[in-house]
């Protein structure tokens, strides 16, 4: 058997720093859900493919359950429950609630993130590129309609 | 709400969720966690309940380790779950060298980690380092040059695919990087990861769960073939995207180690082996991908065949170089055809006839198809030879737009 030894992390989520002592194969989701208790990110695939464990690592959408904890100290991670701005939700929150994308919700985190970061990156974007930007992001509910829907709504204030 | 945390972290963590594994000290959570001495009643019922119940001592980190670290026989214990390794992060690419070249074998090269992950998730590979070269700077930017292109091994697909310049020169290589996966997957994985991916097969790219009631077949060491029912040799399917695309540019790559250098075609880098795909000592490093900038006018394309338009991996894909005299005649067409066997393959050598027809049929000659892959390997085939027409078509129009 492989030799496991702890190593010493330090992760900033949310801007909170946390310091933790654990195995360096430990993926980034699962140190996000088990020891930090941050349960918005969600687990469904585990392979890359759903997008339901998106967080922002340095701003931009990335798979938590192929990153290794290890991998992003000195990275800043954003995930779902860093988005509020106090007791308000963030517009981006509000307008999926707003234009009713949401319906089991199990896809929202993600998807929310991954709007948030092409909204910052691009205020104004066009339909097809909202497609593109949440086409890593899979939902079985809303059949994506609602969900471009609330991203553009966005757009269009930038406007 | 720090109560409510201190529950779920102290007590009911259990034995399928792999949490004890670490200790956490921080703010938000409870104080609980963060005095390491227990109360008095806690150490003497602790000690109680390990004098009467020798047989079922209390619960340590250790004991969750050795469960979760062992070779699972309980699938779904371990289902998702990375294996045990060591993690080495060099800080640039000759301290990548030195490690490689001590531990040779034993370590596996992580950049993006979209590909490597995936195959510790699923067992196929258990390492016992693991090499993140992610961070090392020198080797993840585009260098436009005069004659040729250098792109270094861990710039993320995303930034070829977004890089104008990259488009204007080499659409055949922006096109396959954007198609790749999802915008999320090309902000991580890197072109160096994208074509030191390991050929895949249904029969191979399963967890354990199924893989138990498999017999071991020649990708996992054995001596039989599951895709192919008495197959001499291992059938499995190169999908790289990038590849083809930068075969079609006759792209180099340069492979160190410690002490030297050596500077390759990229068809040479593959055996054609879907054992053993990659020609790659094993204390050599991918660092820097050569593209020789095509003379004349010229354009490229790159075609692919997939379930999911958003994030799959290649069922069949072409690339397509075609370059002209200044009087439209055809000097250059390469056509590479990709997911069509355990290595691309170039049609005719290095440049064909740019004739739709023939290229379709020698890419139907050429390619390989056996099912073993989402699709019909039939089906396959037949897409290969349509997507290196499409391919060849579309580069050819690109000259036509240019002019």
């Amino acid at each position: 058997m492989n030799e496991l030894k702890k190593t010493a992390i330090t992760l900033n989520v949310n801007n909170e720093t946390y310091d933790m002592v654990a195995y360096p194969n430990r993926t980034l989701l699962e140190v996000l859900r088990d020891d930090l208790h941050l349960t918005g990110t969600k687990e469904s695939c585990g392979e890359g493919v759903c997008g339901s464990c998106t967080v922002l690592v340095d701003g931009t959408p990335a798979r938590s359950c192929l990153t290794l904890a290890v991998a992003v100290q000195g990275k800043e991670i954003t995930t779902i429950e860093g988005l509020h701005q106090g007791e308000k939700l963030h517009p981006v929150q509000e307008a999926f609630v707003n234009h009713h994308a949401i319906q089991c919700g199990f896809c929202s985190p993600g998807m929310i993130l991954t709007a948030y970061a092409l909204l910052t990156e691009n205020p104004n974007p066009t339909e097809e590129e909202i497609r593109r930007a949440i086409s890593g992001n899979v939902c079985r509910c809303t059949g994506y309609a609602k969900i471009v829907e609330a991203v553009k709504s966005l757009a269009e204030k930038g406007r | 709400m720090s109560s409510g945390r201190t529950r779920a972290g102290g007590t009911k963590r259990n034995r399928l969720s792999s949490s004890s594994h670490s200790r956490i000290r921080c703010k938000r959570l409870a104080p609980s966690l963060e005095s390491d001495q227990p109360s008095w009643p806690e150490t003497w019922l602790s000690w109680l309940s390990f004098v009467t119940d020798s047989a079922n001592p209390p619960f340590t980190p250790e004991k969750a380790l050795s469960k979760h670290g062992e070779k699972q026989n309980n699938i779904l214990e371990g289902h998702m779950r990375l294996p045990p390794f060591q993690y080495i992060e060099p800080a640039n690419v000759e301290e990548a060298l030195s490690i490689i070249s001590t531990h040779r074998e034993t370590v596996k090269i992580m950049a993006g980690g979209t590909d490597l992950v995936n195959r510790m998730k699923l067992r196929l590979i258990e390492p016992a380092f693991v090499m993140n070269i992610g961070k090392v700077r020198s080797m993840d930017d585009i260098d436009i040059g005069d004659t040729e292109t250098v792109i270094g091994a861990n710039t993320r697909l995303r930034e070829i695919a977004g890089a104008p310049l990259v488009n204007k020169r080499f659409r055949a290589i922006a096109e396959a990087a954007f198609q790749v996966a999802s915008p999320a997957i090309t902000n991580m994985a890197t072109v160096g990861g994208n074509i030191l991916q390991n050929t895949r097969c249904m029969y191979y790219d399963q967890s354990g769960m199924v893989l138990n009631g498999l017999e071991r077949c020649r990708k996992r060491g054995g001596t039989v073939c599951l895709a192919v029912k008495g197959g001499k040799r291992c059938f499995s399917v190169y999908q790289g995207d990038m590849a083809p695309a930068l075969i079609a540019f006759d792209a180099r790559c340069v492979l160190e180690k410690k002490g030297s250098t050596r500077t390759v075609s990229l068809t040479e880098l593959f055996t054609g082996n879907g054992a053993a795909p990659f020609a790659l000592e094993a204390d050599e490093l991918l660092t820097k991908i050569i593209i020789p900038n095509p003379e004349g006018i010229y354009s490229s394309a790159y075609r692919k065949l997939r379930l999911r338009g958003s994030t799959d991996y290649p069922l069949a894909s072409a690339a397509a170089l075609v370059s002209v005299t200044d009087d439209r005649k055809v000097t250059t067409c390469r056509v590479v055809i990709g997911a069509a066997g355990a290595a691309p393959k170039v049609i005719d050598g290095t440049s064909c006839e740019a004739n739709f027809e023939a290229i379709a049929q020698k890419a139907y000659e050429l390619a390989e198809g056996v099912d073993n892959l989402q699709m019909p390997g039939a089906y396959r085939r037949k897409m290969v030879s349509v997507l290196a027409r499409r391919a060849t078509k579309a580069a050819i129009d690109g000259i036509k737009e240019g002019m």
